[in-house]
């Protein structure tokens, strides 16, 4: 626990001492505001649904280019030897620097509020649907920053670590818009398995355990497959 | 306090230590040597945790490395080749990181900190930025991580590699200060050091034990001792004076160098007697008989070869 914690501490300075969270923080709610603009501009409804479908697609990009250097960049500086040779369970390592970034995602999502703000003041937003989406959106970047970690722990190279994720993480995008090549009937089925149809559930202000067991799953399957890489690491 | 039994790493077909068993005893300092790619750091990896072993035993302060790698990992500190730094931290921001992956107790952390800094002679370096510091310094941070939790085992990887002379005498007098009360695994190039450090020396080549034992024990073994002779005959050719002394019983061979002789014999056998005496009994004069220790250098050398150097 007392390692997690110095890991997600240690994480969270080289975010803010380097102008790495800054830039994430200014390309993403330069995306935000955008999308926010054109969802209100182009369906005059005072909602945030446009904007959050939008911004988690671009999450989809930007996350993995966060979490590319969490391991490759360690492995190649040696500081992964390090940790690997304190005692230190990777299971803690790995969870630290998930939360890691899941912390900058959550700073990432309090950035839109100001879009929130502008809501309330011009309109009546539902809050409780406000409330969800959030939600939402935060268990889509936990299976983003996992997908991410799992593919820079495949590689010691940021570049290839951070396209690698973007290619982990596109088809449960893709997947989503599929119906073309496999018909209709197939597409229905297909649909349990994208990202954005169980997103918006909670865009739509509905809870259901399904939609949080499908981001769990993916979550913990990720994290699950990138303890192994670092386990298996070893042996090569 | 090391135990090192047969142990074996192969990366798919490669080997690159095989059958490496060696020990250290409490307080002892033990001076890994081998050419570059010999497996020094594998086996130093292995050690650590870091690594698995394919086949063989390594205990560690009592604790099987295979067995128990936590128990291992908290009682050794591992300095590897590249010291493991975050460039962005500062010394101080770093070296709190590292207490706390240490366990150290949160009231001990910062007086710990404070005292290894003092320690490898960082005093005042804890607001610099690491990616800053100068190569010397940042072996000194490596150092200072490994020092934290006061291991009973440090494991340094080429320590003073890349340091400066001075530099280098600061961090041999700071390893003589650390042996005793640890025990200390020293991989490193440079020979004279451990010459001034190390009782125990294990030459390493090709993955495999090429020597091991004391100093004396790998010097000799590598190169026996020779003796200097230098006789003075007055009138008498050179080449004579030099089958004379070869047909001693005691002498193996006899080799010009500069303007007297290189005399080897058995191990064990000291001709300088029959030498002197032979000289006396013809008239010659003595200008000196002189023992000869190869140095660690020859001795890696005549084992390891010239054709990497």
């Amino acid at each position: 626990m007392t390692a997690t914690f110095a890991i997600l501490k240690r994480e969270l300075l080289t975010y803010f001492v380097s102008p790495l969270a800054y830039v994430f923080l200014g390309v993403f709610l330069f995306l935000a505001g955008v999308f926010f603009y054109l969802g209100i501009a182009l369906t005059g409804e005072a909602s945030l649904r446009v904007m959050l479908g939008n911004v988690s697609i671009s999450l989809m990009f930007v996350l993995p280019m966060l979490t590319m250097r969490h391991f490759a960049e360690e492995q190649k500086t040696g500081t992964f030897e390090m940790l690997m040779t304190s005692p230190v369970s990777p299971v803690a390592i790995l969870v630290g620097k998930w939360l890691a970034s899941l912390t900058l995602c959550l700073v990432m999502l309090l950035g839109t509020g100001l879009f929130v703000a502008i809501l309330a003041y011009y309109g009546d937003p539902d809050w409780g649907v406000v409330a969800t989406s959030y939600l939402g959106l935060l268990l889509t970047c936990g299976v983003f920053c996992a997908g991410g970690l799992f593919a820079s722990s495949l590689t010691d190279d940021q570049v290839a670590a951070g396209m690698g994720g973007i290619v982990l993480l596109m088809p449960l995008w893709l997947v989503g818009s599929a119906s073309s090549l496999v018909g209709e009937e197939w597409q229905a089925r297909l649909d349990h398995l994208a990202l954005l149809p169980h997103l918006r559930s909670f865009t739509k202000g509905v809870i259901d355990t399904a939609d949080i067991a499908y981001f769990a799953l993916l979550t913990f399957g990720f994290l699950f497959l990138t303890f192994r890489t670092l386990e298996s690491r070893r042996w090569r | 306090m090391i135990e090192v039994e047969h142990l074996t790493k192969r990366y798919g077909a490669f080997t690159a230590i095989e059958d490496v068993s060696f020990s250290v005893p409490k307080g002892h300092v033990l001076g890994f040597i081998g050419p570059n790619g010999a497996g020094k750091t594998t086996t130093m990896r292995v050690l650590t945790g870091f690594l698995p072993a394919t086949e063989g035993r390594a205990v560690v302060a009592g604790f099987d490395v295979f067995e128990d790698p936590v128990e291992v990992k908290r009682r050794v500190g591992y300095l590897p080749e590249t010291p493991p730094l975050y460039r962005e931290l500062t010394v101080g921001e770093y070296l709190r990181f590292c207490a706390e992956l240490r366990e150290l107790p949160r009231a001990d952390r910062l007086r710990r900190v404070g005292e290894v800094m003092e320690r490898v002679g960082l005093r005042g370096w804890e607001r610099r930025v690491l990616g800053t510091l100068s190569k010397g310094y940042r072996q000194r941070v490596g150092l200072a991580q490994a020092l934290l939790h006061n291991p009973p085992v440090l494991i340094l990887d080429e320590p003073t590699s890349g340091l400066d002379p001075a530099q280098n005498v600061g961090v041999r007098e700071l390893i003589a200060g650390l042996a005793g009360d640890h025990t200390i695994i020293l991989s490193t190039h440079i020979l004279p050091e451990v010459e001034a450090l190390c009782a125990q020396v294990v030459l390493i080549n090709k993955g495999k034990i090429a020597a091991a034992g004391t100093m004396e024990a790998v010097r000799a073994q590598a190169a026996p001792a020779y003796f200097r002779v230098s006789l003075d005959a007055p009138g008498v050719e050179p080449a004579a004076v030099a089958r004379a002394v070869g047909a001693l019983a005691e002498v193996k061979v006899v080799q010009p160098e500069g303007e007297g002789l290189r005399v080897e014999a058995e191990p064990g056998v000291d001709p300088r007697p029959a030498i002197a005496s032979m000289a006396v009994g013809r008239g010659w004069g003595v200008r000196g008989l002189e023992r000869t220790i190869p140095t660690l250098e020859e001795a890696f050398l005549s084992i390891v070869g010239r054709e990497g150097a």
